[in-house]
């Protein structure tokens, strides 16, 4: 330690009240800063897991392409008009033919995780009079859950007891209450060609998404193809999930030089997502930000107290011999150890405000408590952003006093 | 040899009115000499020792010490000069009061960095005892009385064996007993280590014992 440090230390326990004051400013900010951002990262993670329960990061699908291809092409003869009546475009071959070639080439590449076929068709579910339109979703219970974690979202019932029995069927809590069924009971499901099956419920699936649990019905995609009467690799729709949701688009880019299929990135019509995440990020960063300069403030001012009070002090360093770098050194040195010591404090504060968070109840959606999310790399931003207001706001002070003259003072 | 040297100095004050406070002012001290400055109060006392003390840079004229000029050397030059050089004790005593008595007179020293912390420490010692307050030396400077203060403040001013010792009434709070004592002190560093020693003074006894006054009249050297 040298002599600069000594004085600075001494000076700065000197009045501990005043110490912990300062501290204290840095401990608030430090640990709003955190519990602000781990907060906002756990509602971002829970807003896109819940999005992710029912909308897979890629979707390849049979599009019905929008430009009609002319039936004939123009006269030769100049004079002569061409005229066609109700020209239409229509779909000669429904759904993903060969699907399973697709989804082997898609288990190779390396960003995929999870690779799932489809048959989804609307259909009408009935028990005795209610009725309700759903998409009968047709899956393969094993990669289903892959993809979307759907065993975790089951609330009665066994994801892969669709697998055992032929009739069974899981609804979508909401659709289940719309038309007044539980466990066990019975609904005929028709399709669009006036077929009718009877199913037996057995199990409620609810993903938090609303949309999706008003109105989805899953069965075993054999009994799927069976009931629209579909060959056996027949799927309309082949979901995807990457490692890394941010990057679908790109990945969405390479698969479809694969296949002429669409392939489909949820960012494609969805960015209210994306946006919203962004806009989270932006709150929660304009939000503790400004607490900590709040903070900084705070130091600032008690520095230049303790600058203005010591004035006598500096007056009789500089007299013994001590220069204007000196004395920066000695005040700088008290606001660093007040923003090193403030910061360490906040940071544990952070981490225990997270955890009382954690623990809150909040019984909405699929949620029985606050989200939160634990991330490192906000205790050291947090940590670096203190150190650097702490910094600047004890360097103005400082400068201040190395300019005092000393004859000023001492002459009285 | 010539240990300071002040040439043609003139002072002015321009707050609270233009104030013309010393007045051509020339004298030359030898190294080893003992000075007393005295003169009516007001007649500009402290002010000439702040300009020795090159601490006030704010005067026309020339000071030199030891064969080397100081004036219009930089702040942070001048700085390094005092802490070397100068030893200094304020009319009013201006310890720091947050540190101990032993802190306060090692605090210049340990700025230099010539000798090593013990060192330092035998030779803090070893002066607050030569002033009689050895046994202060543990306490925080705020709490010892006016006289021990001006003591610590003596000792602080001597750490670094300057070569001049300026002390603006470095007596004025002590008893004749006392006052003997830090006399005996500077004569005795005077005459045995050649340093070089300035003090104001009002005591005409203390005066008396000096080799030389320098009387100030209003703003002017009058011998
Ligand atoms: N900062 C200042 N601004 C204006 N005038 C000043 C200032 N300091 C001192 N003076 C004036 O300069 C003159 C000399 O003051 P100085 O302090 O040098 O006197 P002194 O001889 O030390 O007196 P004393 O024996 O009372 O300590 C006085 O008339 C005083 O009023
Ligand atoms: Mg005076």
């Amino acid at each position: 330690m040298n002599v600069n440090q000594k004085i600075a230390t001494t000076l700065l326990t000197y009045r501990l009240r005043q110490l912990l004051v300062a501290v204290l400013s840095v401990t608030f900010g430090i640990s709003m800063y955190v519990a602000m951002n781990s907060f906002m990262a756990g509602v971002n993670n829970i807003q896109t897991e819940i999005t992710f329960t029912s909308m897979p990061h890629i979707k390849i699908y049979n599009e019905l392409s929008a430009e009609i291809t002319p039936i004939l092409s123009g006269p030769e003869d100049p004079g002569a008009i061409l005229m066609v009546n109700n020209q239409r475009n229509i779909r000669y071959t429904e759904g993903i033919k060969n699907a399973d070639a697709i989804k082997k080439e898609l288990s190779q590449m390396t960003p995929v995780v999870g690779v799932a076929a489809q048959v989804n068709q609307n259909v009408f579910i009935r028990n005795g009079v209610s009725k309700a339109s759903a998409t009968l979703s047709g899956i393969e219970t094993l990669n289903e859950n892959q993809v979307f974690n759907s065993s975790e979202y089951m609330v009665e019932g066994d994801l892969y007891e669709l697998d055992r029995r032929s009739n069974g069927i899981i609804l979508g809590t909401g659709l289940a209450q719309n038309i007044g069924v539980g466990m066990g009971a019975t609904v005929y499901v028709s399709n669009s060609e006036g077929m009718s099956k009877a199913f037996k419920v057995i199990g409620l699936i609810e993903t938090g998404a609303n949309a999706a649990d008003r109105s989805r019905a899953l069965v075993s995609i054999q009994t799927a193809r069976q009931f629209f009467s579909k060959n056996r690799s027949y799927a309309t729709d082949i979901m995807v999930s990457v490692r890394d949701y941010a990057k679908a688009a790109s990945i969405a880019g390479d698969i479809s030089g694969l296949t002429n299929y669409k392939v489909e990135a949820w960012q494609e019509g969805n960015s209210q997502l994306d946006a919203a995440n962004l806009l989270r990020d932006i709150l929660a960063i304009s939000v503790s930000l400004t607490i900590m300069v709040v903070a900084g403030f705070g130091i600032y001012n008690i520095m230049n107290m303790t600058v203005n009070e010591k004035i006598r002090e500096i007056a009789i360093l500089k007299a013994m011999g001590f220069n204007g770098g000196d004395v920066i050194e000695i005040f700088l040195t008290q606001s660093v150890v007040i923003g090193f010591i403030g910061g360490l404090i906040g940071l544990v504060f952070g981490n225990i405000i997270i955890r009382i968070i954690d623990n809150i109840p909040f019984n909405i959606a699929t949620l029985s408590t606050l989200p939160v999310d634990y991330r490192t790399s906000d205790y050291l931003l947090a940590f670096c952003f203190g150190m650097i207001i702490t910094f600047l706001a004890g360097y103005l002070p400082a400068r201040k006093a190395s300019r005092i003259d000393p004859v000023e003072i001492l002459r009285g | 040899m010539t240990a300071l040297s002040v040439k043609q100095i003139n002072k002015y004050f321009y707050k609270p009115v233009d104030f013309h406070v010393l007045k051509d002012i020339s004298f030359e001290v030898e190294k080893g000499e003992f000075v007393a400055i005295m003169g009516k109060s007001g007649s500009g006392k402290s002010t000439l020792l702040y300009l020795l003390s090159t601490m006030d840079t704010d005067y026309e004229g020339s000071i030199c010490m030891n064969g080397s000029t100081i004036t219009g050397l930089k702040p942070d030059q001048l700085a390094r000069y005092r802490n070397e050089h100068i030893g200094f004790v304020f009319q009013f005593h201006y310890l720091l009061p947050e540190f101990t008595v032993l802190d306060n007179v090692m605090l210049p020293a340990l700025k230099l960095k010539k000798k090593s912390k013990e060192e330092i420490e035998h030779e803090a010692i070893r002066l607050l005892n030569l002033l009689d307050i050895k046994d202060q030396a543990p306490k925080v400077a705020s709490k010892i009385s006016g006289g021990q203060q001006q003591r610590v403040a003596l000792a602080r001013a001597l750490i670094n064996s300057p070569d001049i010792v300026m002390g603006d009434e470095p007596t004025g709070n002590l008893d004749s007993q006392n006052s003997q004592i830090v006399f005996d002190i500077l004569r005795e560093l005077a005459r045995d280590e050649g340093q070089t020693i300035i003090a104001v003074t009002h005591d005409d006894e203390f005066a008396a014992k000096c080799d030389r006054i320098i009387e100030l009249e209003d703003g002017e050297l009058v011998s």
